[in-house]
């Protein structure tokens, strides 16, 4: 009978949670890796289009080669409604740009200035001229394609002369 | 009865647990890629006389065109299912790939020897040299003159790699030329570069796997992480092949 009495006495080992730094060290670590920050958050809603075969742009982010700029309606419902009055549905948004009133940064003839600005900012060791630095174009599916154009002869006006047509890649599905 | 103790769980599995479903996320997370297709935009020139372009045959040009009601049309016909564009871009680059047929519309071809390049290679490198030297000469005549010799040494190594008598090449003057309309919708002017971007892989995929064995897709992978230079000229000859000459018409209305 005292036999029993010991054993129910004896406490569980505890668990040897010495591995546990190990684990939360690799997703970190994995996270880290996998992860590229955007640059930031648009003010506009975009729904990307599909398409196949297309070219990943991580290379040209972590070389900073690359510049966005984003093609929707407005998040803001006033904002949209406000703008849908005045026949602009689909406004232009380009990021880091200092957003001094809502109505500027909308403005197609800001794009020169912008995109000499972040030509400017970019670290003195690239080598890329302007002409190859690219302007990635993400536009929502239902935008109008001419504004495409109106970008891309603001673009060719400052020779920075390559762009990229941002699209959802389905091809491996 | 005497109450017992509740025991401790035994958390010794946890980690399995939690490598589980570590690795679990590990092989279901795609992270959001940014994917584009990336296009060049022409120079500016500035200059004061306009030149008239000479015109250029219609067998050579495959317009796409699309409207402001979102229709399409391919070489002058009506196209109702956007994924036919791949296919039918296909036909026009091999049509007359092997046997150049005039009755036809689609682009020649040219097949052209190795000593045929070989002349094409001297006769440029003289041209470009009597250039230089002409007292007078506008430095981008005499750039653009070296830029012809750099694509006869292109030519040139293209057809050492290729490994045949001849290279056949489509007439310089086709092109893929992208018509659209202001209101177009965005979503339509992707599927259009998507189907292009389709077209021209397939057909580089199968050069690819006929002459190196290997496929397109393998080889473009492996230039982006190693920039080796027998993989820039395996990727020279396809383009040459098969070219990527699209233009993209600024829309009027």
């Amino acid at each position: 009978m005292s036999k029993f009495r010991k054993e129910e006495k004896k406490a569980a080992p505890g668990v040897n949670t010495s591995s546990l730094p190990d684990i939360v060290f690799m997703l970190l670590f994995f996270f880290m890796v996998a992860t590229t920050s955007k640059e930031s958050d648009p003010s506009v809603k975009v729904t990307q289009p599909e398409g196949v075969r297309t070219t990943d742009m991580t290379p040209y982010k972590q070389r900073s080669e690359i510049d966005f700029m984003y093609v929707g309606k407005p998040l803001n419902p006033a904002r949209a409604a406000k703008y849908a009055e005045m026949g602009m549905e689909y406004l232009l948004f380009m990021d880091n740009v200092a957003q001094s009133t809502p109505d500027e940064l909308y403005n197609v003839t800001a794009i020169r200035r912008w995109k000499l600005d972040k030509f400017d900012a970019k670290p003195e060791r690239m080598s890329e001229p302007i002409e190859g630095v690219i302007t990635c174009i993400k536009a929502d599916e239902g935008a109008p394609s001419g504004i495409i154009f109106d970008i891309r002869k603001e673009l060719q006006e400052i020779n920075a002369l390559t762009v990229a047509y941002a699209v959802r890649d389905n091809g491996n599905i | 009865m005497a109450r017992r103790g509740i025991p401790e769980i035994n958390a010794g599995s946890m980690a399995d647990i939690a490598f589980l479903l570590l690795i679990f996320f590990l092989v279901t997370t795609t992270m959001d890629k940014d994917q584009a297709y990336v296009r060049s935009i022409p120079k500016k020139i500035e200059t004061d006389q306009v030149q008239i372009p000479p015109p250029i045959e219609e067998r050579n040009i495959c317009a796409i065109k699309a409207n402001a009601l979102n229709q399409l049309m391919f070489r002058e016909e009506i196209m109702t299912n956007p994924d036919e564009i791949s296919d039918r871009l296909i036909e026009f680059y091999t049509t007359n790939e092997k046997k150049n047929d005039p009755a036809n519309n689609f682009p020649m071809y040219s097949h052209i020897t190795k000593s045929e390049i070989d002349a094409g290679l001297r006769a440029a490198e003289k041209d470009a040299e009597d250039t230089e030297n002409t007292p007078g000469a506008m430095p981008e005549i005499i750039d653009y003159k070296w830029n012809i010799v750099g694509e006869w040494e292109t030519k040139k190594q293209a057809i050492e790699l290729y490994g045949k008598n001849s290279l056949p090449e489509i007439h310089g003057q086709a092109h893929v030329r992208i018509e659209i309309q202001k209101a177009t919708e965005y979503k339509l002017f992707a599927k259009i570069q998507s189907e292009i971007e389709e077209a021209i892989f397939e057909l580089r995929d199968g050069a690819a796997m006929d002459v190196f064995g290997e496929s397109y897709g393998t080889i473009t992978r492996r230039y982006g992480m190693d920039k080796s230079v027998e993989d820039k000229e395996k990727l020279a000859l396809l383009k040459i092949l098969y070219p990527d000459r699209f233009i993209e018409v600024a829309p009027k209305k």
